[in-house]
């Protein structure tokens, strides 16, 4: 059985992808999403990532890593998904996770499959970020106001 | 006439460049790969610090040695250092 792969610009679902990885003999489940942060960048605050990818070498890569998931850890199912196109602060850009009869393989294959793609899978991120808000100007005192 | 080079370029090396897509005319029997790379920038200064840290990719494939040559028809993408997650 093959595992779940995605390159998608629709919202990522943590609960679909942890239906993907249910079985009655697997016991162990690991699930790792990552979400855009709200960071400072600049004078401003990040609104949103642009992810830009290669989609037919990154599909390749994904395959691979999860061929090799299976064959070092001995996991039964995998997830990978990873947004691309704008993503809003706060939602998920990225989901991998990996279920096994026991914990210790699902945590091992669910961190190699994050690590190896941030590594290896050609997809790049730019920041957008929203200007900070000036700070509202205080009214004038009266006296420095200049007569009607 | 043969067909050019396509020349996909992602993330600072779409910047430095201003373009997504090139499309890039080389010898009928085609270049090595580290030559097109030096042609691109010559052609784009601002491009030569990307392709120093760039991987370069022949046909989806990356390019392991550098005289691999790149023909015709084929596509040529340059990936800075990946940044998904």
């Amino acid at each position: 059985m093959s595992g779940s792969l995605r390159l998608t610009r629709r919202p990522l679902s943590f609960s679909a992808a942890g239906r993907a990885l249910l079985g009655p003999d697997l016991g162990g489940v690991v699930l790792f999403a990552g979400r855009v942060r709200a960071e400072r960048s600049g004078s401003g605050r990040v609104s949103a990532l642009e992810y830009e990818v290669h989609l037919g070498p990154a599909l390749a890569v994904m395959h691979r890593l999860d061929r090799e998931a299976r064959a070092r850890y001995g996991v039964e199912r995998t997830v990978l998904w990873h947004r691309v196109g704008r993503v809003p602060a706060g939602e998920i850009s990225v989901i991998a996770g990996a279920a096994a009869g026991h914990r210790a393989p699902a945590f091992a294959a669910a961190r190699f499959l994050i690590d190896e793609l941030k590594r290896t899978v050609p997809i790049w991120k730019t920041e957008r970020a929203r200007p900070a808000r000036r700070p509202r100007r205080p009214p004038r005192p009266a006296a420095a106001r200049s007569p009607d | 006439m043969p067909r050019p080079v396509r020349v996909l370029l992602f993330a600072t090396a779409r910047t430095a460049v201003g373009k997504s897509e090139l499309a890039w005319n080389v010898p009928p029997a085609g270049i090595p790969a580290s030559a097109l790379a030096e042609e691109l920038a010559r052609a784009y200064p601002k491009l030569a610090p990307t392709l120093r840290v760039s991987r370069l990719v022949r046909n989806g494939h990356p390019i392991e040695r550098p005289n691999l040559r790149v023909r015709p028809g084929d596509e040529f993408a340059i990936h800075p250092p990946y940044g998904g997650g």
